[in-house]
This record gives structure tokens, C-alpha cells and sequence, in this order.
């Protein structure tokens, strides 16, 4: 899985960084457009392009109907019903695909969290940074190791009641580093980020085969007692036109039309 | 006619053509240092030498105060050119007459006239409103109207701000997100701590669960819902078991903080009805203690600038601007933690260091406000001085003298502004406050109050055992003694013939009440409002103002109508120094880079001041003249 993981964040972050000497808005927008054509793709593929369009035919048939019978109850009543039917048949046939193209979509949505939803650490601001064990929390709190330009502003906060260990951290430079935690004889590191130019910023660093599906920026953690470390940075927002809006409205948006955009070229039915 | 109507044209545009000529590129900065003693400055003219120079280069006059000398009623004059007559604010306290219960003078809410009841919830078809209770016009609204850029920031008694083009932030008078003028919450799993309610606010007992605990926060009352049950929301904390220090988990932040820290500005939604609406607060929290038992502070909540829930300032997106360029920023009107100080939850280092954080706070934005000042008017306010005299003065002179020494250097950076006139205005000065003094005791004992059993003093506030039908007059607010007057009063008894001999009566028998521990006079002046005040705007003055001699004041429990056992008791509270005494024996203080002409200038004069130095003519109404 850390494989997997290691090698779409490399693809990512390569085109990312094609795309790092504009706006993050215009490396989202690449990301989209790309989402987007493949998702249209992906419906030609494994939609039934044929039934779709007799479907969607006989929508157009029945919204026809209804305004030429519009003084006819009976027949409106009845058109409603076809009308229903035939919608719950064009849904029918579009789950299929929209179950095929949801896996990767998520995929590619939870990788790009990294990118988009978090802030580098602001210098001269304190952030916590978690530990949280398997095990219940006893004795003292494992030794932190910083990298240069970051202070521990703090001592550790050892969270009996959630087996958690937090510590206050502050950068005074900017920093693309390291922490590293030395419990039980083994050492575990975290990422860090606080430069102004960090364009993938991990969040949390798991130990579960499971949870790293929805933390997939880092690789496990490998030491048995600990269940996961995390960072918490400053949310993030994309500027579009002056707008300050969350990430995955700009993405869903331009990955949208770009759908739409390429309908007709790809000859797919919607 | 033609002529004559030609000549009218061309005069109204030569006036308007001088008047254009005389405010263009003019700057103007007054800086409002409520509380701004001139007998501590003639003692530290060498330990403050930006004040120094100004008076020596410019001048410094003692500035007659107010009748009485409150901040409330002093800034609402420098607001309006108007006495209290006329803009109608007499105290921090007025009352209602119908029910005699103390109402806030400054502000007013009115809830919405129709709403539409939807199980637990009251959806408003029409809006609510807040109204200022003050009247007149302001000076920088007179500005604004002649489009002279002015730019007012935490003016006192001016919530919600006076509806004008000129930007303005509201000052003291702004209430917290509860409505109150701030009640700060206190929690503690410390069994020795019983009380849950103090003056300005409550403690609440936590209890912790392996280190930790819930801290529920208050919010406003929900004004959505029937029963207007109080918003609130949980934190989590989480001490370490060992170690002085502890994490705080919000919905959308977690913190860390050490023993004796404060946290940044935290915001908080208060939810209104899930989902759909609600208000957003900030606070800070205070990590007191953590063993053996944790203490945590949470200041009131204030109005969020970002997003204000009530209005804050003119232009309404005035206070995000700040936010944005800024950070969030106390909005409650008085921010120093005098409260908790007071009910000795904070100790005196604990709200210095507080006091410090509104200080610095208030510079930051007034850096701001003066890096981006070119023209027309800035008028600043500081309320540090006042706020720190009052738990300071007498005592602790080095600590109110720092205070001092950061604004003599923020008043060092005005002076560096090229080209621009600058004045320094203080309300009132300062005294020590040694005795405090029950004026509704006082009238019992003279036969003017009666109670339904005279073994009923005490600190109940609200005239709680007070037989109307014998009571003659009553002291509410921290000056005033109101008749309990037929058809003005619910049910009162002192005929409008009675009413002058009654006051006559009252004013000499104030003026020969002597302290019974020393043997002094307690009262130096009685003020009669009818006589003192020009304006007609009396329908809240109290019949009698109260001039108290200097160490004297009206107690806490006068204030809102306690009847305790003795008329005058030791002041044993923080609250050391004050001003609420005759105006004579607190005068402000004016300063500027500009000789004065006036000699004995006057609170009324200086709008008069500021509008001259535009060439804009005093509004109707308006006293006062130019003291250059």
C-alpha cells in the first residue's frame, strides 16, 4: 500500500510542480481538467451508451408530452408516472459507471488533500503536534528530536484519558524538515513543513492498514506502539478571482465543465 | 431677482469654496486617554517625555469635566457639543421609572415585533433592532456630511455606532456576545471554591476524568427559540497528569498552553438553530493552575469583528477590514478583566498582564489607523489609563506609570505625523476611592426610605424590600438619587409641589453628612439636574447629583439599589481608585501642539474644536467654542 501511495503522490507532486510557478488554483484546475476527462471516459467505458440514449429519448418524449397534454389530467398524470419510471432508469444505468469512476475519484481527491486543504506551518506561531499509542499512556512522554528553526515552546501534554501525547511547536525559520520521536527503543519521524513555498504538506502519519487509506501522504508508521502521529496546520483555502474558496468546490467545478466540455468531442451520453 | 438669486449662488459657493479650501489635506489627530490625570502627569512630566515636550511646545490645560464626571457622560459631550441634558446619558446606569430596576444607559435592544412560532423556535418575520440611547448629532457625523474623511475608532457610548459615511469603530458601551458589559466564565475542580456567581462573572466546577474535562461556554441567549435557553459550547481540556500544562480541544482548534498562559483569540459558533444559523464569538482562555487543582479563566465572549453579530461599526464591513488586516481584537466595549481582579480570581500581576494584552491590542490597531492616516480627522480612544487607575491608583504607582509610559510613546509616534495637528483629551482625573458610601442606607437613616422591615438590609440589589408607599426618594447608579415622584414614578408618593422643598431638603442635609469614622464631609457638591443641565433630554436624569469629596464614592451596592446596614463602609475591594465625585475635583486634561486661547476649557468645547478646525460651523444645539 506504501508502494501504491508513494507512487501516485510522486505523480502528483510531479505535476504539481510543473505547474508551481502559477497560482495553486491553476496546478488544481490541471488536476480537474485531468479528473474530469477521465471521469467522462471512464462513463463511456462502462455505461451502456445505447440504452442510455433510448432513456434519455424517451425524457425528452415524455417532457414533450406533458406540455402538449398539459389541459389533459389524465394523460399528465399518466406522463408523470413515465416520467418517474424512466428517471429512475436513467439512474439505474448511471450507477454503474458512477461506481466505477467514485474508487478513483476518492483516490485521487484524499491524495490531493495534500495539496490543497492545509496551510505550512506560519513562523513565530505555535502548532500541536499528536502522538497517539496503542497502549495507554504511562511514564514519561517519548523524547522529540526538532529539526533546526523549530522550538518546542512547551513541555508534553500526556492525555491519559486518550492514550495522546501533544507538543507545542514553533518554527522560526523557514523549515522543510523532520521530527523525530524516540520511544521504546525505535525512532519514528513526521514530516514538517513552514515554507511559504510548501506545495504537499502531509497530515497525519498512520500505523493501520486501513485508516493509511485515508491518510495515504505518508508511509506507516512502523512502530507497533503507535497508532498515528499528525501536525495540525492551518487550513487553506484557493483564491479564484478574488474569491477565497474550499479546494474541492474549485475542483468539482472545473472538473465539471471540463466533463462537459468533452462530451461532444468523445461522443458520450450523459 | 435674477440678480439677487445670482449673488445668493455666488455667495453660498464662496462659502462652501472656503470651507472646501480650509479642511483640504488639514489633519487633525485627537487622541481620547480616558482617565488621564493631570495631577499625575505635573508629578511624571520626566518620566513621560513625549507628553512633556507636547507641553512645552504646545500647552496643557486641566479640561472641566462633566456633572457627573463618568466616561459615559463626559465622551457622550466631546461626541455630541451637547451636557448630558442634551444627549441625555446621565450615568453608566439608568433607571427604569415604572420599575424602578436599573436598565443600561448607553445601549437599547428591542426584539422583533412579529415572529412566526415553529415548535421550540420563534422565526422573526421583522427585524430586531439595538438602538444608542444617546441623542445629538456627532461631530464626525457633521464631518462626514461635508465629506471631510474622519475616521473614529472606540469613541465611548457610541454602540451601535452613529449611522454616517466616516469609518468607526464602537468603544466602551459594546456589550460582549451575552449582552452584558462582560461577564468572564471561571472554572475549577477546587472544592474550596463555592461561589458560582460574582459581579461580572460566574464560576462553574468541572470535573475531571483522568486529567480531563468539559468547560461548557456561554453564549447568548438564544433569541430563535421559545424558551431563549443560553447557547453554548464544550472544550475539552486535558491536563497532564504530572506537568503544569494542558491541552484545549475546540471543534476547529486545539491548543496547547503552560501554567499562567493565555491563548490567541479563540472563535467559537454558537449555534442558533442546528445547521441553519448561528453567531460567532471570540475569547481567550487563561491556564491559572493546573495542580493540584486547575483554575481556567475564559474572558467574556466578544462580538466576533469578523462577523459581527450585532453592529460594531460604520461602515458595517469596517470591523472585518481590521480583522483581516489585524487579527481578531477586543470588541467589548471595557476589556480589562477588572471583574475578575476584583472578585479575586485574577491576582494583580495576572490582570496586568492582561491589561497589557488589551494595551498592546490597541496600539497595534492604532499603529495601523495612524500608518494609513493622509487626511481630515483620526480620533483614537485608549481606556488603559482609566481601567488601571481604578485597581492602581494610590497604591501602586510604578505599575499605573508603565501604563502611562506606552501611551506617552504612542503619543510620541502621533507627534512624528508630518504637518497635523494634535490634541490630548482626558474625561476626568483620578482619586483614591477609601470609602464607600450607601446612599440608599443614607436616606434610610434620614427618613427617606423606608423599608417593609428595617431589619432587611443587606447587599439584595433591586429595592428588593422597599416600601414604595413611604419612601420618599432612592439612590441608584453611582451619583444620582432620584424622588419617588407621583406620576413619574410607578406608584410614587412626593408631590410635583413637594418636590423642590424635598430636594432643597435632601441637597443640605447631603452637604452636612459626615463620614462617622472620621468626622469629614463626605459630599463636597449636590448638582440639581434641572438647574445644572441646559438640554431639556432629562427623562432619565437622576432630580439630584451627587458631588462626593475626593476618597468618597457611591458603593457597588448603591449602584444597583442595595439598602446595606451602614451608611458608609471601608472600600476593601481591588477597586482602589475612581471618579465618580464632585466634576471639580476630577478634571481631565487637554493637551496640544497649538497655544490655547481658552483658559478654562470645558468638555462642551472640544467638537466646537475640531469642527473649527475644518471651517465647519457648530451644529444647533451645539455649546461650547474653539479653545485655539
Amino acid at each position: 500500500m506504501d508502494s501504491f501511495n508513494a507512487l501516485i503522490n510522486a505523480g502528483l507532486r510531479a505535476i504539481a510542480a510543473a505547474f508551481s510557478w502559477g497560482p495553486p488554483a491553476l496546478s488544481l484546475a490541471v488536476f480537474a481538467v485531468l479528473a474530469g476527462s477521465g471521469m467522462i471516459w471512464a462513463f463511456r467505458k462502462t455505461s451502456d451508451q445505447a440504452k442510455l440514449q433510448a432513456v434519455k429519448r424517451k425524457l425528452y418524449a415524455y417532457l414533450l408530452e406533458l406540455r402538449v397534454y398539459s389541459d389533459e389530467p389524465s394523460i399528465t398524470w399518466r406522463t408523470q408516472v413515465s416520467l418517474l419510471r424512466a428517471n429512475l432508469r436513467y439512474l439505474g444505468l448511471a450507477l454503474r459507471p458512477a461506481v466505477w469512476i467514485a474508487a478513483p475519484l476518492a483516490l485521487l481527491m484524499i491524495h490531493l488533500e495534500s495539496f490543497y486543504s492545509r496551510q505550512p506551518l506560519a513562523l513565530d506561531s505555535d502548532t500541536v503536534v499528536t502522538m497517539r499509542l496503542r497502549s495507554p499512556v504511562d511514564g514519561a512522554a517519548p523524547d522529540l528530536t526538532l529539526p533546526p528553526g523549530v522550538e518546542l515552546t512547551a513541555p508534553p501534554v500526556r492525555i491519559v484519558s486518550r492514550s495522546e501525547i501533544s507538543w507545542r511547536i514553533r518554527p522560526r525559520q523557514a523549515v522543510s524538515g523532520e521530527l523525530q520521536f524516540r520511544l521504546g527503543g525505535q525512532t519514528v519521524s513526521m514530516p514538517i513543513e513552514a515554507r511559504r513555498d510548501a506545495h504537499f504538506i502531509p497530515g497525519r502519519r498512520v500505523n493501520s492498514a486501513l485508516a493509511v487509506l485515508w491518510h495515504p501522504d505518508s508511509p506507516r508508521v512502523a512502530a507497533s506502539a503507535v497508532d498515528w502521529i499528525d501536525v495540525r496546520y492551518p487550513d487553506s483555502a484557493i483564491s479564484v478571482f478574488g474569491l477565497e474558496i474550499n479546494w474541492i468546490v474549485w475542483f468539482l467545478i472545473v472538473a465539471m465543465l471540463a466533463g462537459l466540455a468533452l462530451k461532444k468531442p468523445m461522443k458520450v451520453v450523459l | 431677482m435674477k440678480w439677487l438669486a445670482l449673488a445668493s449662488l455666488l455667495l453660498l459657493a464662496t462659502g462652501c469654496a472656503h470651507q472646501t479650501t480650509q479642511a483640504a489635506g488639514r489633519r487633525l489627530i485627537v487622541l481620547g486617554i480616558d482617565g488621564m490625570d493631570p495631577g499625575f502627569l505635573e508629578s511624571h512630566w520626566q518620566a513621560l517625555p513625549n507628553l512633556n515636550r507636547l507641553r512645552q511646545q504646545g500647552d496643557f490645560r486641566r479640561l472641566a469635566t462633566t456633572v457627573p464626571p463618568q466616561s459615559p457622560v463626559a465622551w457622550s459631550t466631546v461626541a455630541t457639543g451637547l451636557d448630558p441634558g442634551g444627549h441625555g446619558i446621565f450615568d453608566f446606569i439608568h433607571r427604569d421609572p415604572v420599575t424602578r430596576q436599573p436598565i443600561s444607559s448607553m445601549a437599547e435592544a428591542t426584539p422583533p415585533s412579529h415572529s412566526l412560532h415553529i415548535g421550540p423556535y420563534l422565526i422573526p418575520l421583522t427585524s430586531g433592532s439595538v438602538q444608542a440611547m444617546r441623542s445629538g448629532r456627532t461631530f464626525w457625523q457633521i464631518l462626514a456630511e461635508r465629506r471631510i474623511p474622519a475616521t473614529v475608532i472606540r469613541i465611548p457610548a457610541n454602540f451601535p455606532p452613529a449611522e454616517c459615511e466616516a469609518e468607526s469603530l464602537a468603544g466602551m458601551g459594546t456589550p460582549d456576545l451575552t449582552g452584558t458589559f462582560g461577564t468572564f466564565s471561571f472554572y475549577t475542580d477546587d472544592p474550596a471554591e463555592k461561589r458560582s456567581q460574582v459581579a461580572g462573572g460566574h464560576i462553574a466546577p468541572i470535573h475531571l476524568e483522568n486529567g480531563s474535562a468539559t468547560l461548557q461556554i456561554e453564549g447568548p441567549p438564544n433569541s430563535l427559540r421559545k424558551d431563549q435557553a443560553q447557547t453554548a459550547i464544550d472544550i475539552r481540556m486535558h491536563a497532564d497528569p504530572a506537568a503544569p500544562v494542558a491541552r484545549f480541544d475546540l471543534p476547529d482548534e486545539q491548543f496547547v498552553l503552560r501554567q499562567g498562559e493565555w491563548s490567541d483569540w479563540q472563535r467559537a459558533d454558537f449555534r442558533l438553530i442546528p445547521g441553519l444559523k448561528s453567531v460567532s464569538g471570540i475569547f481567550r482562555i487563561y491556564l491559572q493552575q493546573v495542580h493540584p487543582h486547575v483554575r481556567v479563566y475564559v474572558s467574556p465572549v466578544n462580538i466576533d469583528p469578523a462577523d459581527p453579530a450585532m453592529p460594531i461599526s460604520t461602515p458595517s464591513g469596517f470591523s472585518r477590514t481590521l480583522t483581516g488586516k489585524l487579527g481578531s481584537f477586543y470588541t467589548q466595549g471595557i476589556a480589562e478583566e477588572t471583574s475578575a481582579f476584583r472578585a479575586g480570581i485574577l491576582s494583580k500581576d495576572e490582570f496586568l498582564a492582561q491589561s497589557r494584552k488589551v494595551l498592546t491590542d490597541n496600539l497595534r490597531m492604532f499603529h495601523y489607523e495612524l500608518g494609513r492616516f493622509s487626511s481630515g480627522l483620526l480620533f483614537y480612544y485608549f481606556s488603559s489609563i482609566d481601567q488601571n487607575s481604578h485597581m492602581l491608583w494610590g497604591r501602586y504607582e510604578e505599575d499605573l506609570l508603565d501604563i502611562y509610559r506606552q501611551v506617552d510613546q504612542a503619543i510620541g509616534d502621533a507627534m512624528r505625523q508630518p504637518d497635523t495637528e494634535l490634541m490630548i483629551l482626558s474625561d476626568h482625573g483620578f482619586a483614591r476611592f477609601d470609602r464607600a458610601v450607601h446612599l440608599n442606607t443614607w436616606l434610610m437613616k434620614e427618613g427617606l426610605l423606608t423599608l417593609d422591615d428595617a431589619s432587611n438590609t443587606g447587599d439584595t440589589e433591586g429595592f428588593a424590600h422597599v416600601n414604595w408607599d413611604k419612601t420618599q426618594a432612592y439612590a441608584l447608579g453611582l451619583n444620582g438619587i432620584y424622588l419617588n415622584l407621583y406620576g413619574r414614578e410607578s406608584g410614587g408618593v412626593v408631590s410635583l409641589a413637594d418636590k423642590q422643598d424635598l430636594l432643597d431638603q435632601i441637597s443640605a442635609k447631603l452637604l452636612e453628612f459626615r463620614d462617622p469614622a472620621t468626622g469629614e464631609h463626605v459630599v463636597d457638591k449636590v448638582y440639581f439636574a434641572e438647574k445644572t443641565y441646559q438640554g431639556r433630554n432629562l427623562k432619565h436624569a437622576p432630580d439630584l447629583i451627587v458631588g462626593f469629596r475626593r476618597g468618597y464614592r457611591a458603593s457597588w451596592q448603591t449602584a444597583l439599589g442595595a439598602v446595606p446596614a451602614a451608611a458608609i463602609d471601608d472600600n476593601t475591594q481591588a477597586w482602589i481608585g475612581d471618579h465618580c465625585m464632585a466634576a471639580d475635583e476630577v478634571p481631565g486634561v487637554l493637551l496640544s501642539n497649538r497655544k490655547f486661547r481658552a483658559t478654562q476649557p470645558q468638555m462642551v468645547d472640544v467638537p466646537a474644536t475640531i469642527l473649527s478646525e475644518f471651517g465647519v460651523p457648530r451644529a444647533a444645539g451645539m455649546l461650547g467654542q474653539t479653545v485655539f
